[in-house]
């Protein structure tokens, strides 16, 4: 009886300190990240991007208040000099020793003619929408996240969604500059074609971007759909849908056989606004099932089915700037590469089948989307119609396995970076990828000699 | 006399009227007296601290904000300089100095001089 007695106890103890070192692990890896020092030992205050992974003590911060005091401060501002548009992007293009350069007061719209607007280049994208609408105008495509500056958009090739929908840069029309030495000047395809076709897409590395002339629509309604589907169902249908709807992407939930289809189409059906969002709830539930289930991948498929079934279509109305783009409040890292269309899906099931296979402790959606082809020169959709996947992780969590198991996947199928994402490229690699790199450097070099704008990882990408 | 000091706290809070909670529309109309701070405040904080969906304390609504009060401004000034949660570090404004950063605390927390 005792020894019986001692064993239940000690079959107890083992479960108890089993459930606890669970639990014990999880509180582990959702501690909060170890933040830098406020201040560095100069008593420089600490600047770091939005997902936390790049930080820096810039010696000057400069906000300056027209496009004339940026051009009088930018010849003896303290190098090296980066614009920081709203630090969203998650590679180091901004850390600086010297000046961290804040377009947040040059903002707003300062023209518009038929169906082109000019704005200044640090307007928000959350503010940019409604002010287009209070014009009649919209831009037809928008990316997932509203912060962004126009500037710093453009700077990094961000981009939206949809067939025959170009990146936001591909929609520009002519731009002003102030260059390092403080002079200005504007350029578009007429005019210095050569640093139109270079800036448009410039890594913030061609001057600072002070106005910006876009191209846009006139301004329309969309019904927006959110629905849950089979993730190989989509898989199969996705060229069909992709030219089916104005903006359509979607996101493997991985480890749960689904996916969120999202398709926008242009309507006259009455306003229904977007609800609350529920996205972040819903990706905290995906987190909540991996910690339950990480290791038991069978269940933790059956359970996500279970908690998913029958779903209803999520449905909103309203003009395209209000639903396009959205807030995610939930921090986090981010891969993403353009790859030829046609290579889209079949990289995709790769990347599925890897992270279910060896990274078991991904929960973030992966998402597909396609892209128009433009000719700025460091576009990734440079004359090339793209399929992008993005991968992400939770900025409190680990993400070497995005370098180690889905990069090589990217590259073998010719894939190009998001400049403002995680990659491993240099210029070695990026010359071979960019038809005109060459012709970009020249520009580069001929209004920049000093490299004034080039922070180190700028000169791991220009070489 | 002391003891009359000490039912006096109480006493006093208990007229203050009970905090409501705001609306996201109503948290957007609120604005720092002071011009600069305003503009900061604009080109920062307003993005996340008026949007029900982003998790961040609405401005102005002291249901959410009095509990993080609680914990003291040296703690909130931290955590405002070095990120925290889904905030990044300096609350995403670049020319903010420490000071600006406790002065558009105190704003959004409701405590604006």
């Amino acid at each position: 009886m005792t020894t019986r007695r001692k064993a239940l106890l000690g079959g107890a103890g083992v479960l108890a300190l089993g459930v606890g070192s669970c639990a014990g692990r999880r509180w582990w890896l959702d501690r909060e990240p170890v933040a830098p020092p406020a201040t560095d030992a100069k008593g420089h205050a600490l600047w770091s991007n939005w997902s936390g992974l790049e930080h820096a003590w810039p010696a000057k911060r400069a906000a300056p208040a027209d496009e004339a005091e940026l051009a009088t401060l930018l010849p003896s501002a303290a190098t090296p000099i980066r614009p920081v548009g709203a630090g969203h992007s998650f590679t180091a293009l901004v850390p600086t020793e010297g000046t961290l350069l804040s377009l947040d007061k040059l903002s707003g719209l300062v023209s518009h003619q038929g169906q082109t607007a000019t704005v200044r280049a640090g307007t928000r994208l959350s503010a940019l929408g409604p002010a287009l609408a209070g014009i009649g105008q919209e831009m037809l495509g928008l990316p997932d996240i509203n912060k962004q500056t126009l500037a710093g958009a453009l700077a990094t090739g961000t981009h939206g969604t949809g067939k025959g929908v170009t990146a936001i840069h591909g929609q520009v029309t002519a731009m002003r500059l102030v260059l390092a030495d403080g002079t200005i000047t504007e350029c578009s395809r007429e005019q210095r074609p050569e640093l139109f076709h270079a800036a448009r897409v410039g890594l913030g590395a061609f001057g600072v971007l002070s106005q910006v002339t876009l191209q846009n629509q006139p301004l329309t309604r969309v019904r927006k759909v959110v629905k849950l589907v089979d993730t190989d169902w989509v898989l199969g249908e996705w060229p069909a849908l992709a030219a089916r709807h104005r903006n359509a992407e979607f996101l493997v939930l991985p480890f749960t056989g689904k996916s969120a289809l999202i398709t926008h189409d242009t309507t006259d059906e009455p306003v229904r606004p977007r609800g609350p969002d529920n996205d972040s709830q819903t990706l905290m539930d995906l987190k909540r099932l991996r910690d339950l289930f990480e290791f038991t991948p069978d269940l933790r498929r059956r359970a996500a089915q279970m908690a998913m079934k029958d779903l209803p279509e999520d449905v909103a109305v309203d003009e395209g700037w209000k639903l396009l783009s959205n807030e995610r409040p939930d921090r986090f890292k981010e891969m993403e590469y353009h790859l030829p269309v046609e290579r889209q899906v079949e990289v995709l099931r790769e990347v599925i089948r890897r992270i279910e296979s060896q990274a078991k402790d991904v929960f973030f959606p992966i998402e597909a989307r396609i892209i128009a082809a433009d000719d700025a020169w460091l576009s990734p959709f440079y004359q090339r119609e793209s399929g992008s996947i993005a991968i992400h992780a939770w900025y409190k969590e680990r993400h070497d396995w995005m370098f180690e198991l889905i990069e090589p996947l990217f590259r073998e199928a010719g894939g190009r970076p998001h400049w403002g994402k995680l990659h491993s490229l240099g210029a070695a690699e990026l010359g071979a990828l960019y038809p005109m790199f060459g012709e970009v450097q020249a520009v580069r070099k001929s209004i920049d000699p000093a490299g004034r704008m080039v922070n180190p990882f700028l000169k791991k990408i220009f070489g | 006399m002391r003891a009359l000091a000490l039912i006096a706290i109480p006493l006093l809070a208990a007229c203050q009227p009970a905090a409501q909670p705001l609306t996201p529309e109503q948290s957007a109309k609120l604005t720092p007296k002071d011009p600069r701070l305003a503009q900061l405040y604009a080109g920062s904080c307003k993005a996340c601290h008026t949007v029900g969906d982003s998790k961040a304390p609405l401005t102005g609504d002291r249901t959410q904000w009095d509990p993080r009060w609680a914990r003291g401004e040296d703690a909130l000034l931290t955590n405002s300089q070095v990120g925290f949660g889904g905030m990044p570090a300096g609350g995403q404004c670049f020319e903010c100095s420490a000071e600006d950063l406790k002065a558009l605390i105190r704003f959004m927390a409701g405590r604006e001089p």
